[in-house]
């Protein structure tokens, strides 16, 4: 389970102090879809990178089954990152000198990689349709054939939480909605818990856990149901 | 997990290990093709960065080999002489030696001493009508197409008088040029006895080049050449090879003296030999004690003499490369960063998936390590063909310049040293990102 508790993210922006996240609170079920919804610069981004160990936050802690992430040491966090959390990003985030499965490996290419690593990449990415474009490099796959490796670089750790930012929004919606439905069943079969940031609310079900986030503050939770007409 | 750090590197990233670490991991090559890929994504710049580090490698190269060939000159042209050269105490040589011409007879009296001979060594006052210091203004003056190795060639080629007694010389065994005349009837004889008060010389092949016939052609035995405003007939033409030897110009002790105002009562220099060649040193410790003011120097000494010389022009050569290695390095630093800048994002990913700093500096510094030891090897390349090309030049002075296998290898691995150093800011500064800051600066 995740706890995210009066967190405060500030950041220094030239002159001036820009508040990301104002003591938001929030808790996140385990094996859960969660989705954090709100306007453009409402903080979404912020909250999830701070959940990926990406950044600490100015105050405030979050809880990761237990373990207080702005209390990791170094080598912990490298290791929670590595290990434990898949991150999916808005514009793929491929690294153009890597071929796909390179790009899957990515997390294991420092240790060396074992036989069994590189195998399960391969299987990684056959089961999101690559199978054909293991030695190609991101440049020449289209945005979809990007984010699909991206996520099976996300899950090649088997990660106990994915965490996913805006992944369908440099996409059209037909691809969009091929990477939600990759997305749902890979989380439905894992049983991972998955975190999505979007501003896009047609994906939401009724199944789904729902965060709303407005200027760096929750403003509601779960309210699939009684803010529908805000959508 | 069995790592190897180095520093602020991590090995084991570049497949580096204990042995123990080395079972369980295949494919450890592959962030050694991750960096090589890095540097030939931006072609051009990598190569721009290679030339201005190589260059300056090549200088280093160069240098130490040159450096090299002299030494092994100047020792090649030591190992002739094997007697004991008497000078004035602290004359760097016999053309700046003088001493009184008694000495003679004490030289002689020192036990083990077998021949001693008086010589005078100077500066020819001119050759066929050009003076040394002519000569050097001329030679600055000019801009000779085959400059600047004519040019050097040229400050070393002052012709040198060097009087020699004909009687006392025969006794000597290991002198140098009466050796090196050339076979047959070009080469002449050397001094007599019967050439006293003669205006005969013996000249190397390379002053008989320098100082041709109207016709063009270089002079011959018989031929006259004028020096100081004089005819002297050549009766000799020697070739030793070695630079510092074939300027020397021999004739009798006595013409000499008047050729050069120099008064019977002084000489520059007395070439001595002892009973025993392998005791030369034990003999000079006792011509030095005998006489007050005199230096004696074996061949040994000459040698440790242009051994320290040389060791200080290394030094101020090498100072003079540092500058343009230095501004290589900055090349340096400036590609990296140029690159590391514009990768912050990727950065961020590596550091999303559990990079550590570590990691990213190890990959940078992998890249920059490639950098240097590509321009060292493109540096060792042009000394290579730098050498080819000047030995056509030197062929004339006996100088040769090889690349020993140890110059190469000390280029090669200074350049790689450069090249890391130059990576470590770039490198330092991409793993400092903090992972959301970095992927943010690349997305926008
Ligand atoms: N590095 C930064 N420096 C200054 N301001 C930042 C920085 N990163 C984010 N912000 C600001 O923080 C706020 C929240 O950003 P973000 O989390 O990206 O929002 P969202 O993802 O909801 O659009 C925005 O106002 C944004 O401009
Ligand atoms: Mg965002």
């Amino acid at each position: 389970m995740i706890a995210v508790e009066n967190v405060r993210k500030t950041f220094r922006s030239g002159s001036h102090d820009v508040e990301a996240l104002r003591g938001l609170s929030c808790k996140i079920d385990r094996g859960r879809l969660a989705f954090i919804v709100g306007p453009s610069g409402s903080g979404k981004s912020t909250l999830l990178y701070l959940l990926g160990a990406l950044d600490l936050p100015s105050s405030g802690s979050i809880l990761v089954d237990g373990h207080d992430l702005t209390k990791l040491s170094e080598t912990d966090t490298n290791t929670y990152r590595r290990d434990h959390v898949g991150f999916i990003f808005q514009s793929f985030n491929l690294i153009g000198n890597l071929t796909c499965v390179e790009n899957v490996l990515i997390p294991f290419l420092p240790r060396g990689v074992t036989a069994a690593q590189k195998a399960r990449a391969v299987e990684l990415l056959t089961d999101v349709g690559l199978k054909h474009r293991l030695d190609h490099r991101p440049r020449q796959l289209s945005g979809g054939e990007q984010q699909r490796v991206a996520i099976a670089r996300a899950l090649v750790k088997d990660p106990k939480l994915l965490l996913a930012d805006e992944p369908t929004g440099e996409l059209d919606s037909k691809t969009g909605d091929e990477i939600y439905k990759i997305l749902r069943h890979l989380q439905a079969q894992r049983q991972t818990t998955l975190v999505i940031v979007t501003h896009d609310r047609r994906f939401i079900t009724s199944n789904d856990q729902v965060i709303e986030i407005q200027d760096g503050q929750l403003v509601g939770e779960d309210l699939y149901q009684t803010r529908a007409d805000l959508r | 997990m069995p790592n190897v750090r180095v520093w602020f590197l991590d090995l084991a990233t570049l497949g580096i290990r204990s042995p123990a670490g080395l079972s369980p991991y295949s494919d450890t090559g592959s962030m050694w093709k991750f960096a090589w890929r890095n540097l030939l994504t931006r072609p051009l710049r990598t190569a721009l960065a290679l030339i201005g580090l190589s260059i300056p490698i090549l200088g280093v190269i160069g240098l130490f080999s040159l450096s090299e060939a002299m030494r092994n000159l100047i020792g090649t042209t030591l190992s002739r002489v094997q007697g004991v050269v008497v000078l004035r105490e602290g004359a760097f040589s016999p053309v700046f030696s003088d001493l009184t011409s008694d000495l003679l007879e004490k030289i002689a009296a020192v036990p083990g001493v077998r021949a001693v001979t008086p010589e005078i060594w100077k500066i020819a006052p001119s050759v066929e009508g050009r003076s040394a210091a002519g000569n050097i203004v001329r030679n600055v003056l000019t801009r000779d197409p085959k400059a600047p190795s004519k040019q050097l060639q040229n400050m070393l080629d002052q012709p040198i008088i060097v009087g020699q007694d004909p009687t006392r010389r025969a006794q000597i065994k290991s002198e140098v040029f009466p050796k090196a005349l050339l076979k047959g009837e070009a080469g002449g004889r050397y001094l007599e006895p019967s050439d006293v008060g003669s205006n005969h010389v013996v000249i190397s092949t390379k002053i008989a080049r320098d100082n041709p016939m109207p016709d063009g052609q270089p002079r011959k035995v018989g031929d006259f050449i004028d020096i100081g405003g004089k005819p002297f007939e050549i009766i000799g033409l020697y070739e030793t090879g070695s630079m510092f030897l074939d300027v020397v110009v021999i004739m009798p002790i006595d013409t000499a003296r008047k050729l050069l105002n120099v008064s019977p009562d002084t000489v520059s220099s007395f070439y001595v030999e002892g009973d025993n060649p392998a005791l030369n040193e034990e003999l000079t410790a006792r011509i030095e004690q005998a006489l007050d003011g005199v230096d004696g120097r074996s061949p040994n000494e000459f040698a440790s003499n242009f051994g320290s010389l040389m060791s200080q022009l290394d030094l101020f050569l090498l100072a003079t490369v540092s500058l343009a290695l230095l501004v290589g390095v900055v090349g340096i630093i400036n590609t990296m960063l140029m690159s590391t800048t514009e990768r912050f994002a990727e950065f961020g990913v590596l550091r999303t998936n559990g990079w550590s700093r570590r990691h990213v500096l190890t990959l940078v510094t992998a890249e920059s390590a490639y950098l240097g030891l590509l321009a060292g090897v493109v540096g060792f390349v042009l000394a290579l063909v730098f050498t080819l090309v000047a030995n056509q030049f030197l062929t004339s002075t006996g100088l040769s310049l090889t690349i020993t296998p140890r110059n190469a290898l000390l280029g090669i691995l200074l350049s790689l040293v450069m090249g890391m150093l130059g990576g470590f800011y770039p490198a330092w500064k991409a793993s400092r990102m903090v992972p959301m800051a970095a992927i943010r600066l690349g997305a926008s």
